[in-house]
């Protein structure tokens, strides 16, 4: 049964028709009433930017905050592969049905149908708009735009630029924010990290962040709160998130009355650089492209000493072939990432640190020419080489999983609307189009979705039909908000214990990466949640932050992402524990076909699982949002 | 002045350009200058039949004489002016810099001191030959300024000579950057041609100053 | 691991500035156990978790993505915008290419327009001013026509994405002798002026952004080409020359104007 609170909204009718209809029967916002009304919108990544930028256009005030020193570096700019739409510009049998019906598939059904149509449904705007904004998209020499395949889907619909397909997409978004800033309707705050929600009346009214650059703590009203904050892969301490990427503001939310949803739903990428040491601070993606001709293999046999580009082929174990002969070395995402560490395991990774794969272009060298690749991969190899040190035309590179992208996130009905009114959660940071597994090219096409064609129906519509209070920052729900803040600083700053901040993140992260990772069982789970308890009262006494509160103290920023890092690691070990199932990125060992795939119990587990927070004490109580397919048949996906 | 125009002369892009134009326009004059020079080389009436066919076209040399002020005048103060502001803008200084090979070169980090060093000589320059000595002489019955011995007896000191053989290695630097340069500001720069461009640049430049110490030194060598 | 590797030793010189108001002074600093696998960033957390341990100020630089590609990082390495590799930002930089017992000099970014705010952090707001005076096309969203309607030869959309690929990190007005912050304008001004999409307002646009870039007290281009040799993203003097030319066409051809409202 569907929880009370979890009502999705979705409109009734046809699928095909649902948006329309909703769009038709959502209410306005006159245009002389628009500036009458404020929004914050935290986060300026694809999302955040895309959906100041459209607001303020529309006329609304937007105050948009960033935790960078300016809205275009937000992480939606590492993107490298590129975003699908359905436009069949190459005519090969592509449609918004079809897009609809892959995502839902590759998510492994446990995404919202209609939010998924609407996703697909309005991918082909995105397109038209960045172009209109001056995204050079890869062209062809006749002009027009180019396409390729992407994550073994078996259409071209992903449009790129070349490897930086994130950076031109979120440059135009924070284009046209710049366009409205000089028009006077936004006001940016950057280097402002969202510290808490304050909630009035049960209505997002207004934020209290933190300004890096002083230590201040500000309090700003408004009349609904955006959070665009991304996803929360640090919790795993290396992921191939930006370094500030962080979980605080939807965490916080989430202890207001905003309901997590799915948080063990993550993706993990098959085709980053691997981990080279203890002091390692990010992984690096290498893009997903790279399968198309690269070979992935392992030595046969352990203790393996030869240089790899010396070891013959009948000493070669390559397992994607081996395991997956028709999709081979193109397996999707989860299925790539497990098997790799499925040979690490068996010990026969390579590399230092025996963490690793190799990624071989011989083949495909001797083939086309290193011209060829060159042409395909060579900025690639280039960074590859940069980081590594290796010349990957001459040695195997070496590949390693790593976490890339939480499908997870805050729960949102289908006016991308939270738990609590007023408070709009888009892109990453909501939970709603992947289901349990994201296709690739497909997280640029969900944030810019929400942010240009989505929330600014959806907010006009809760504008107008909801009354509003006019009140002042001077509000006692504002000033408790920042005194939480304030004693929760000043005991970090206060505690001046042994440890600093980065250890426990460490630590941290090791426990999510060996237990709530790629593969998950009972008892690691549960071994995971004693464990990160632990950690968590060990923070709470000894951990080190040097420093004071007003002042540019950026080991105190560190311990607030700590600190919710380790609460929402806890309750991403609960969720996996709760489903008793394998689907997409959460693989449960004891839940898997007997040729060791993905078992899905779509009898108890065709649903979402969305989380209350009930204090520090008590249990978070599991609600279930239960998923209804009526135009897809439920089915095991198959890579063989 | 209306708006356009005063954006432009007051624009960084603007004064760049004003720079430029007025950079290559003397830098024209210098190739003339130079073939006149030659005639130092054929002796003592070929040169002075030369100076004086120039100065007795009349208002032509007085227009002439004033546009070749102008244009010194605006590269100078612009170029003065733009300098203060570089060095403004820079802010405090690096307590290291270094640079990458692949950019700054010699002759682009000293524009403004090889500038300045064109600057002084060339008021040297003015006083010493065309307010210097005047001696007059007679070629095939007309009379005429001797400005060939006044050149010849400039050119017997070492110190004279070593002066302006210096400044025109200053010469050659400045133009070396310069003239190239002024093409990439008013927007010219192309995969094949600029880098011929560039080489043209120092041929222009080796060819001018090189010209005229040759010349110099030619003339202190043979003796009066 | 490959804590057996981690056998360097670095001597650190850093500017430590406790904010914009404050006295700045280098630092000297010893690193041990560095490892030549450790980016440049990497040896600063190390750094910076013993300063933690001993209760000491960590050293405050700007980063986030360390791949390349968000502009964040800015630090002058022995005197070169990112340690002068080619195409390589600072998080990128790794300490192989350095030796064991070499001293290394980290300034942060100097220009009059990039005030510091703490140690090695400066403010590049300025930038965004320079794009808020106009580096953007004017489509509101749902505007747009049909992403194919205009034609774009893929050499032209090639040369437009080498400017686009601009992180804004600031390396050039680093690096530039005069504090010119050109190569980054003049890429902006580039891209949309070789694009259908940015033709209505290219005039408007190259006037509008060299007036906020000069009003912004950053210097002028002498064509050193140090930005050029700097710049991680390789972008080349070629775009500043073409918003030489868009500004030069702007000042002859185009003129506003003024007229009363329309009553709309």
């Amino acid at each position: 049964m569907t929880s009370s609170k979890l009502d999705s909204k979705v409109p009734s009718g046809d699928l095909y028709a649902k948006w329309d209809k909703h769009k038709f029967e959502s209410k306005l916002v006159n245009p002389a009433n628009k500036r009458k009304f404020t929004v914050i919108v935290v986060g300026t990544g694809l999302a955040g930017g895309s959906a100041a930028a459209t607001l303020a256009e529309l006329g609304y005030n937007v105050h948009a905050f960033c935790i960078q020193d300016t809205p275009r570096r937000a992480h939606s700019i590492a993107a490298q592969g590129g975003i699908n739409a359905a436009k069949n510009y190459q005519n090969d049998g592509d449609s918004i049905k079809r897009l609809f019906y892959d995502t839902i598939k590759g998510g492994d059904y446990r995404a919202r149908e209609a939010n998924v149509y609407r996703l697909a449904q309005v991918s082909n705007n995105i397109i038209d708009q960045m172009v209109a904004q001056g995204v050079p998209f890869a062209r062809e020499y006749g002009g027009y735009l180019d396409n390729r395949s992407f994550g073994g889907s078996q259409v071209s619909r992903t449009f790129y630029a070349r490897g930086q397909t994130g950076q031109q997409l979120l440059l135009g978004a924070y284009s046209g924010m710049m366009k409205m800033v000089n028009k006077g309707k936004i006001k940016m705050f950057t280097r402002r990290e969202m510290m808490d929600l304050v909630v009035v009346n049960n209505q997002a009214r207004g934020i209290i962040v933190r300004n890096h650059v002083t230590g201040e703590l500000e309090r700003h009203v408004a009349d609904a709160v955006l959070l665009c904050t991304g996803g929360y892969g640090n919790v795993f301490f290396l992921s191939t998130n930006a370094m500030a990427s962080n979980v605080t503001a939807a965490w916080r939310s989430h202890k207001r009355g905003a309901y997590m949803a799915n948080p063990c739903f993550t993706q993990i990428h098959p085709t980053c650089i691997p981990v080279h040491g203890d002091y390692q601070s990010k992984l690096t993606l290498m893009s997903e492209s790279l399968r198309n001709d690269g070979r992935v293999w392992v030595p046969k046999k352990q203790g393996e000493t030869r240089k790899p580009e010396d070891i013959p082929d009948e000493d070669r174990d390559y397992y994607l072939e081996r395991v997956y002969p028709s999709f081979g070395n193109l397996a999707p995402r989860d299925v790539s990432s497990r098997q790799a560490k499925y040979r690490c395991d068996e010990g026969l990774g390579v590399g230092s640190t025996k963490k690793a794969v190799y990624l071989d272009f011989r083949d495909a060298i001797k083939r086309d020419g290193a011209g060829t690749i060159a042409g395909k991969y060579g900025n690639l190899f280039e960074m590859y080489e940069r980081i590594v040190g290796e010349d990957p035309y001459k040695t195997p590179m070496m590949i390693y999983p790593a976490v890339h992208y939480t499908m997870g996130g805050l729960w949102v009905d289908y006016n991308l609307q939270s738990t609590i009114p007023g408070l709009h959660v888009l892109g990453e940071a909501n939970f709603s189009d992947h289901g349990a597994n994201r296709l690739g090219a497909s997280a640029l096409m969900q944030g810019l979705a929400d942010g240009y064609f989505v929330i600014p129906y959806t907010l006009g519509n809760y504008l107008a039909s909801n009354k509003i209070d006019k009140i002042t920052t001077d509000h006692d729900a504002f000033k408790e908000a920042e005194t939480r803040v304030r004693m929760a600083d000043n005991k970090l700053l206060g505690l001046k214990g042994k440890r600093s901040v980065d250890d426990f993140h460490k630590a941290l992260g090791h426990i999510m990466w060996e237990e709530v990772g790629m593969a998950r069982k009972e008892a690691g789970l549960k071994k995971a949640i004693t464990g990160i308890r632990k950690l968590k009262e060990e923070f709470w006494q000894d951990v080190n932050v040097p420093g004071g509160e007003n002042e540019y103290n950026f080991e105190l920023h560190k311990a607030g992402r700590v600190a919710d890092f380790l609460e929402l690691g806890e309750l991403m070990a609960l969720d996996a524990l709760e489903r008793n199932e394998s689907c997409g990125g959460h693989f449960r060992e004891e839940y898997q076909t007997p040729d060791g795939e993905a078992a899905r119990d779509d009898e108890k587990y065709c649903h979402v699982a969305a989380w209350e927070w009930s204090g520090e004490k008590a249990a978070p109580i599991r609600h279930v949002e239960e998923l209804k397919f009526e135009n897809v048949q439920l089915a095991t996906r198959s890579y063989k | 002045m209306s708006s356009a125009v005063s954006r432009y002369f007051t624009s960084s892009i603007g004064r760049k350009q004003l720079i430029a134009l007025t950079g290559l326009g003397l830098c024209g004059f210098l190739v003339a200058h130079l073939l006149g020079n030659f005639t130092l080389f054929i002796g003592s009436d070929a040169f002075n039949i030369y100076a004086h066919k120039l100065m007795s076209l009349g208002p032509l040399v007085y227009i002439a004489e004033a546009g070749l002020a102008a244009m010194f005048a605006l590269h100078l103060g612009l170029a003065i002016k733009m300098t203060i502001e570089n060095k403004t803008a820079r802010g405090q200084k690096y307590y290291m810099k270094t640079r990458t090979g692949r950019g700054e070169t010699l002759m682009s980090a000293t524009m403004p001191y090889t500038g300045l060093i064109l600057f002084v000589f060339l008021i040297l320059h003015i006083l010493q030959f065309k307010f210097g000595p005047v001696y007059n002489t007679e070629v095939d019955g007309v009379f005429m300024r001797d400005l060939y011995r006044t050149v010849v007896e400039y050119f017997q000191s070492p110190l004279n000579t070593a002066w302006y053989v210096i400044a025109m290695a200053a010469a050659a630097m400045h133009t070396a950057h310069g003239f190239q340069s002024a093409f990439q500001t008013f927007g010219f720069n192309h995969g094949t041609w600029t880098p011929k461009l560039k080489i043209l640049g120092i041929a222009y430049a080796v060819f001018v100053a090189g010209g005229f110490a040759a010349v110099s030194i030619f003339l202190h060598v043979k003796g009066a | 691991m490959s804590d057996a590797t981690a056998n360097m030793t670095i001597y650190l010189k850093v500017w430590r500035q406790a904010s914009a108001a404050a006295e700045g002074k280098f630092v000297d600093y010893k690193v041990d156990h560095v490892s030549p696998d450790m980016s440049f960033l990497e040896m600063f957390d190390v750094l910076n978790d013993q300063l933690v341990k001993k209760g000491e100020a960590p050293i405050a630089f700007d980063h986030d993505c360390r791949e390349g590609i968000c502009g964040m990082c800015s630090m002058m390495i022995n005197g070169k915008a990112h340690g002068g590799e080619k195409g390589t930002t600072t998080c990128q930089l790794h300490m192989r290419k350095f030796k064991s017992g070499d001293a290394i000099v980290v300034e942060p970014w100097r220009a009059k327009a990039f005030p510091l705010v703490k140690d090695l952090v400066v403010d590049r707001s300025a930038f965004d001013k320079i794009i808020q005076a106009g580096g953007y096309t004017t489509a509101q969203t749902g505007n747009a026509p049909d992403a194919n309607a205009n034609l774009i030869p893929k050499t032209v959309a090639d040369e437009a994405m080498d400017a686009a690929a601009c992180i804004g990190c600031g390396a050039c007005v680093a690096s530039c002798p005069n504090g010119s912050a050109m190569l980054f304008m003049g890429a902006k001004i580039s891209q949309l002026a070789l694009l259908p999409q940015g033709q209505p307002e290219a005039p408007r646009r190259a006037l509008n952004m060299v007036k906020s870039h000069d009003e912004l007290l950053f210097g002028n281009c002498t064509n050193h080409a140090e930005c050029e040799a700097t710049c991680p993203k390789e972008i080349g003097l070629e775009h500043i020359a073409r918003m030489n030319r868009e500004y030069t066409k702007a000042t002859f051809t185009y003129h506003e104007k003024v007229r009363g409202g329309d009553g709309a």
